[in-house]
């Protein structure tokens, strides 16, 4: 009895273990040797008491319930080979408006074009096309997308307007970025100032030979120091250090977003927000794992059914 | 005889999990690759001012065989091609070539005042919000992206091009009916 009721813990735990990976996907845990070993004990417990449960060492109920232990290993195996096999989580982070194939899901993400508005609200999404399937929308929700599990996380972005003495655009470039021509910084780069750790991005604008640093503080990291910015309340800033190209500092300032600020012979307006990138996580084989849960629930239900008990015809077996 | 049965399709759950989870991408991934990844995909099209007035577009010239170059003024090798560019234009015009030449990131006076001194005829359109040249990954100015009658990406060209470089990508294009 004690064993049934160890093999029924065990079963749960590896299969919620497993389901894990679908519900909060993404954690480097699955793939830790704690997780590995914890699956695999659990799989190795249930297999001995389903090979002893099968020859009757828990009697009848216990041999229907073995069926349903095996619907757990099932499941169980899927969620050890995903964690132990399984690609680890992979970042794919688009510019927006472009089209980044991710041709080890067969698919081609399509980040949407972002502007201030869209940047501030925090809504551009991303669309999966695979060929000859429909579009997929991905949000912020875990989504099965083949083999893997999908979903969006928004990061810290920025839209940059920059503007000369007189007012004229000016290009904005991205040089240590692959977006070399995106006026949206994705703030790929961190820098730490003291024990916190700022999102961090570069651009320059070549025709007036000006490089710009931009750390991104969000509100509370802005309150801490903040001196009267005006309309910066509750709100997060850009924090903008200017060089020339030749390096020399030009001038330090921190913008709150939307409001254009005038440094380095420059008029930038920040607007700040989030974009988001695409994460890919591994799943457990689908099919196999609800198969396992399926026959788990099936084997578990037949071993409650009550058996049928043979009884002695007293005409038949009496003795004479 | 049931329990080998059973036992059976376990194994073979284990094996179809172990192909299933196996390959995948196991590399972080940060959108880029310049233009020339872009041939043969679907060309993407922006509502942008226009020197000549009102909007222009890519999608306007649907049918056409349309060399759209992204450049600015403070970019040297863009002035460098700028003659090439119209040359190439005014020689094949007539034959259905559509050169629009797509200022990035530069206000309407700047991208006029530039084109009237260079002597450009072409259309030049005022991309202010750089658009085009950010969804059609420039990994530099200039850059020239060829687009086929149906509306697909034919060439993307990071650099600056020689008139022969032009004509060699767009005569066999403008050949074909």
């Amino acid at each position: 009895m004690s064993s049934r009721i160890t093999a029924i813990v065990l079963a749960l735990l590896a299969i919620g273990l497993t389901v894990a990976q679908d519900v909060a996907p993404a954690r480097d845990w699955y793939h830790s040797w704690q997780y590995i070993a914890l699956l695999a004990l659990a799989i190795v417990v249930m297999f001995g008491y389903a090979w002893s449960a099968r020859g009757g060492a828990d009697g009848v109920a216990g041999r229907r319930f073995a069926l349903g232990i095996a619907g757990a290993i099932a499941t169980a195996v899927a969620g050890l080979l995903s964690g132990l096999i399984g690609p680890d989580t992979v970042t794919v982070v688009g510019t927006p408006g472009t089209v980044t194939p991710v041709p080890d899901l067969g698919v081609a993400a399509f980040f949407a074009p972002a502007d201030p508005a869209s940047l501030a609200r925090g809504d551009a999404g991303i669309t999966l096309r695979r060929r000859g399937d429909g579009p997929v929308d991905v949000g912020t929700q875990p989504t099965p997308v083949g083999l893997s599990i999908v979903f969006t996380q928004l990061r810290p972005a920025a839209y940059v307007v920059a503007r000369d003495s007189h007012g004229n655009r000016l290009t904005v470039t991205q040089p240590n970025n692959p977006s070399f021509l995106s006026p949206v910084m994705l703030f790929r780069q961190q820098q730490q100032i003291r024990d916190k750790t700022f999102p961090m991005d570069t651009f320059a604008t070549p025709a007036e030979q000006r490089i710009a640093r931009i750390l991104y503080f969000s509100a509370a990291d802005l309150a801490a120091f903040r001196h009267g910015l005006p309309g910066a309340a509750n709100q997060a800033g850009a924090v903008l250090s200017i060089a020339d190209d030749a390096g020399n500092a030009r001038g330090l300032t921190i913008a709150a977003s939307g409001m254009p600020v005038n440094v380095a012979g420059l008029n930038l307006t920040i607007t700040l927000g989030t974009y988001p990138v695409l994460v890919i996580a591994s799943a457990p084989q689908p099919i196999v794992m609800l198969g396992g849960i399926v026959i788990f629930v099936l084997g578990c239900a037949w071993a409650l059914v009550p058996t049928k008990r043979v009884q002695a015809e007293p005409g038949v077996l009496a003795p004479q | 005889m049931v329990w080998r049965s059973v036992v059976g399709a376990v194994l073979v759950m284990v094996m179809l999990s172990a192909c299933y989870s196996g390959g995948g991408p196991k590399h972080s991934i940060d959108g880029g690759g310049g233009p020339a990844m872009l041939a043969g995909a679907p060309a993407v099209s922006f509502d942008v001012p226009s020197l000549g007035g009102g909007t222009d577009s890519l999608a306007a010239h649907r049918g056409s065989i349309v060399l759209m170059n992204f450049w600015a003024t403070w970019c040297p090798p863009c002035k460098e091609e700028m003659p090439a560019l119209e040359q190439l234009y005014r020689a094949n015009r007539s034959r259905g070539l559509v050169v629009l030449g797509i200022d990035q990131g530069e206000s309407a006076a700047t991208a006029g005042a530039f084109a009237r001194s260079h002597g450009v005829t072409f259309p030049i359109l005022v991309d202010a919000d750089q658009q085009y040249a950010s969804s059609y990954v420039s990994i530099g100015l200039p850059t020239t992206v060829i687009v086929g009658r149906d509306g697909h990406v034919v060439r993307g060209i990071d650099g600056a091009q020689t008139l022969a470089q032009f004509q060699a990508v767009v005569g066999p294009l403008l050949a074909a009916k």
